[in-house]
């Protein structure tokens, strides 16, 4: 588990022009910029939002990143159904 | 000159990013208000603002989270938001009283951190689109922590407002000072979309009534079960209330809109 790792690859990619720019060109590449477990490889890649959330990524970071992605507000709220 | 303008907003996305996705009443209703607060802004004639605003992820990580933070740029560049359907633009900034309310504070008892570069989100940003659309006044950002814990206690936050307050009355700049977050809100959570229309009111109402007691009262605690994780920022508020303590708090609008998921707040101050 390695949450700052994986809420720091997303907090490079919301904030900054260019880092999302290389994220965007090649995202697996990128992601391995960052300590990440398999688990947190694969949810990051996957943009998997329940996952993530679930992981524990805060939601001021995951909501953004997600926006990135254009999910929209009906699947994000779909995708953290019955969660706490 | 003094303080000339006050005021406390909130910031939803949603209001430019899926403004349409609020029932049209609620919207129109929120947005007319927050235009004509931004007339009323410029009738006072700020040669700065100071913006009592919060971080969200925008410049601070878990590698330091400062409690408050003063921007002293030249300028700010924003929204980092490509989604926000707000244009971007550099925000002038004004080092030299940026820096000398930094001084001060050092020499009163607050540590502040300070930076002299800082990226606006939609928590600064969002705010001066409607308040100061030209982008013209120049913005001291000071940065609170309402993000992620610990984060300063709200007394601490009235009372650094307070301090901001007597410093800013003495300088001879016309100051206008905003304060931007709340009410309750659960963004990206999920209980995204929760509004506590009962807290709101309250806090809307301890403002009104000019109740420091109540308002320094609140604890860390009762925001987060009442108000949600983005209702921390009413700290800004409350640190507002204390920058104008004995002013009159005038409620402009509330809209408890789901589509934005947030208690929607525009309070007015006139001395």
């Amino acid at each position: 588990m390695s949450l700052y790792q994986l809420q720091k690859l997303i907090y490079h990619v919301n904030r900054d022009a260019a880092q999302r720019e290389r994220y965007r060109e090649d995202p697996a590449a990128f992601i391995k910029n960052y300590e990440l477990t398999d688990a947190e490889t694969r949810a990051a890649l996957d943009v998997d939002v329940r996952t993530l959330y679930r992981m524990g990524v805060h939601s001021l970071l995951l909501r953004p990143f997600t926006l990135l992605h254009k999910l929209s507000n009906e699947d994000y709220a779909k995708a953290l159904r019955d969660l706490e | 000159m003094p303080i000339v303008f006050a005021c406390a907003a909130s910031h939803a996305p949603g209001m430019t990013a899926w403004t349409e996705a609020a029932p049209k009443k609620q919207a129109d209703n929120f947005l007319e208000n927050y235009r004509k607060l931004g007339l009323r802004l410029a009738g006072s004639k700020p040669d700065v603002i100071v913006a009592l605003t919060v971080e969200h992820w925008a410049n601070f990580f878990l590698n330091h989270m400062p409690a408050f933070c003063i921007g002293r740029a030249d300028h700010y560049d924003g929204p980092i938001e490509e989604w926000l359907r707000i244009p971007k633009a550099r925000v002038p900034g004004d080092a030299m009283l940026a820096a000398q309310l930094l001084e001060a504070t050092l020499e009163s008892g607050f540590d502040p951190t300070f930076s002299d570069e800082l990226l606006f989100d939609h928590a600064t940003f969002l705010p001066l689109h409607f308040l100061n659309p030209e982008m013209a006044v120049p913005v001291v950002p000071v940065i609170f922590n309402a993000l992620t814990p610990p984060m300063p206690a709200p007394n601490r936050c009235f009372a650094f407002g307070q301090f901001i307050g007597k410093f800013l009355q003495k300088t001879p700049q016309r100051i206008a000072v905003i304060a931007t977050g709340g009410l309750s809100h659960w963004p990206g959570e999920a209980k995204h979309g929760k509004i506590n229309i009962p807290f709101d009111q309250q806090f809307l109402e301890n403002l009104v009534k000019c109740d420091y007691a109540k308002l320094t009262a609140y604890s860390h605690e009762e925001i987060y079960r009442e108000a949600g994780s983005g209702g921390h920022e009413i700290r800004t508020w409350i640190a507002l209330a204390g920058t104008v303590e004995g002013w009159k708090a005038e409620l402009v609008a509330y809209e408890p809109v789901v589509p934005w998921a947030t208690g929607c707040g525009l309070v007015a101050f006139e001395q």
